[in-house]
């Protein structure tokens, strides 16, 4: 934890139906500068769907959501990344027709509008180990690459801010080592994260700051410690 | 920066210096004149085809709106025929703006209430309650303006416009937003990109591209009905070269409407129902064996198609 960063991420109390089904019912989480927070919770918590809400691919519907002193709450998703957000996708979803360069170049002209843009996309490229397929089409990445991909794709919109979906799940234990790696040195570049990971293990890599969720709401805030011995939390992820 | 655009602009001059000679040595200028009435629409339609997937079955509707907008600038304003192509092109743009909304439909939907659409204005330019400003069915006579050659190096200007328009596209930053809002909507915008901003914009130049060649045509002809410019074969035309020669390239739908509009020229006018079978036999098979077009045989072998 860093007690005295100053708040940028602060949602309260955000709601989202799919139907009369609430996916999420008040959640409330927030990220200091620079932060990395984990997200845990079991499958269907509602850990995607927050993502997903937060980002702007789905329209909240209650709650709020500010982000760097403004509200962010019901903008589309390009106004959003342009004000610092940014996220990566659980499943990725690739611009499959295009290069690899061409999908993080886009990122860097239409989501960052400063800076050099070659240069911007070399160093996303670099940090997440791709750019020797940069003229590769995107549909011949591996699945594992693809992620690594849409996480270039973010970074080059020069995000405050990270949601970072499961980018761990079907990695060996090497793989894990170092995308935790990576993470911490983009985290040293000043970027907050929000990772949401179904394994508290490798959220502790990262952050002794953990969030639990379960049924769309939250059930726990505190180091990973505590949260091995707080007897609900236990309950939801054995409980299964 | 400028060096990838080389190829579309070696394209663009070929077609351009064949349209400056051909007329020496080939005297039919009104059939000249129709195939690049034809590889103008080919590459408007290719803007908004192309680039983000809708298939506006009422192309035809702005090719209307061109030909009347000029038209009324024309007999009623007393605007020259040039500015009057130029505000034919604005009236097109204008009906794009109303229709914007259609872009919210898919597939299907979208192609049959754009197809609606394109009818809705044909009734209302039709209509005699409207005589006093579109003549209603009684068609249009430019007749007083009338001038063959100058009509002509317009509407060359005209398809100059939009294959510049097109060449902007395949190899600017704009163009690749619009493909990869065509591959997946939601990537796109988290990468910062306005969906519905460039959208509506590759709408409006589709638009704008279709108006000034319908009010080229109108100058060109001099008398028009709106059954002549609203006429559903020029949206199914377009279609079928594009379709034919391939999407997303500056060459692709040129080569579309120059082999196919030949073809109708030299066997279809004569036998026009043999024509309209063969039409669509070649529907069926292009979207069956061929979807993206001859080009795309050429990409698939790592081609580069300008
Ligand atoms: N687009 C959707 N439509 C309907 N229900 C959805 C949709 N997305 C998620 N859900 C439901 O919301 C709940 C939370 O899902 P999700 O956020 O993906 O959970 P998690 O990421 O924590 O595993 C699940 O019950 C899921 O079925
Ligand atoms: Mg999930």
């Amino acid at each position: 934890m860093c007690p005295n960063g100053k708040h940028l991420l602060k949602v309260e109390g955000l709601v989202k139906k799919f139907g009369g089904f609430r996916a999420l019912n008040g959640v409330n989480i927030d990220v200091r500068e620079g932060q990395i927070v984990g997200l845990a919770g079991p499958n269907g918590s509602g850990k995607t769907t927050l993502i997903n809400v937060i980002s702007g691919v789905y329209r909240p519907d209650g709650g709020s959501v500010e982000f760097d002193g403004r509200s962010v709450y019901k903008l589309p998703s390009h106004k959003i990344v342009r004000m610092g957000i940014n996220r990566t996708f659980q499943v990725p979803k690739p611009l499959a027709g295009l290069t690899v360069w061409e999908n993080v170049k886009l990122g860097a002209v239409y989501g960052s509008r400063e800076g050099n843009r070659r240069e911007t996309v070399r160093q996303a490229l670099e940090i997440v180990q791709l750019h020797n397929m940069k003229d590769s089409v995107s549909a011949d990445l591996t699945f594992a690459q693809q992620k690594l991909l849409g996480l270039a794709t973010a970074l080059a919109t020069k995000p405050k801010m990270l949601l970072v979906d499961e980018i761990a799940a079907g990695l060996s234990h090497q793989e894990l080592l170092w995308i935790a790696e990576m993470l911490l040195r983009i985290q040293k570049t000043g970027v907050a994260m929000i990772v949401v990971e179904h394994h508290l293990g490798f959220i502790d890599t990262l952050t002794s700051d953990v969030v639990v969720m379960n049924a769309g709401a939250n059930l726990f805030r505190g180091s990973i410690q505590e949260a091995a011995q707080n007897d609900e939390v236990v309950e939801v992820f054995l409980g299964r | 920066m400028l060096r990838r655009y080389f190829p579309s602009l070696g394209v663009i001059l070929a077609i351009v210096a064949i349209l400056l000679c051909l007329p020496h040595f080939y005297s039919n200028q009104s059939f000249l004149f129709n195939m690049m009435l034809y590889l103008a629409l080919a590459e408007g339609l290719n803007i908004i085809y192309g680039f983000t997937g809708y298939l506006p079955f009422g192309y035809v509707g702005f090719f209307g709106a061109g030909a009347y907008g000029a038209a009324i600038a024309i007999t009623l304003l007393h605007i020259s025929p040039f500015f009057g192509v130029i505000i034919g092109g604005i009236a097109a743009v204008l009906i794009g703006i109303i229709l914007i909304p259609l872009l919210r439909l898919s597939g299907a939907y979208f192609a049959i209430a754009n197809l609606a659409a394109s009818q809705a204005l044909y009734f209302v330019v039709a209509n005699p309650s409207l005589e006093k400003i579109t003549q209603g069915p009684y068609g249009i006579d430019l007749s007083s303006v009338y001038n063959a050659d100058a009509s002509y190096y317009t509407m060359l200007g005209v398809l100059v416009f939009a294959m510049l328009l097109v060449a902007y596209m395949r190899n600017s930053n704009f163009g690749l937003s619009l493909l990869a809002i065509k591959e997946d909507q939601v990537t796109a915008s988290l990468a910062g990109v306005n969906v519905v901003k460039a959208r509506s914009i590759a709408w409006m130049l589709s638009a704008f591209v279709a108006g000034l060649s319908g009010a080229a045509f109108g100058w060109y002809t001099a008398v028009f009905y709106p059954s002549t410019v609203f006429s559903l074969d020029v949206s199914v035309f377009t279609i079928v070269f594009v379709l034919f020669g391939g999407i997303g390239t500056v060459a692709g739908p040129l080569v579309g409407t120059l082999i196919l509009y030949s073809m109708y020229n030299f066997i279809g006018i004569s036998t026009p129902q043999y024509f309209q079978l063969f039409y669509g036999l070649l529907i069926i098979v292009l979207v069956l064996f061929l979807p993206d077009g001859v080009a795309s045989i050429l990409q698939k072998g790592k081609v580069y198609v300008p």
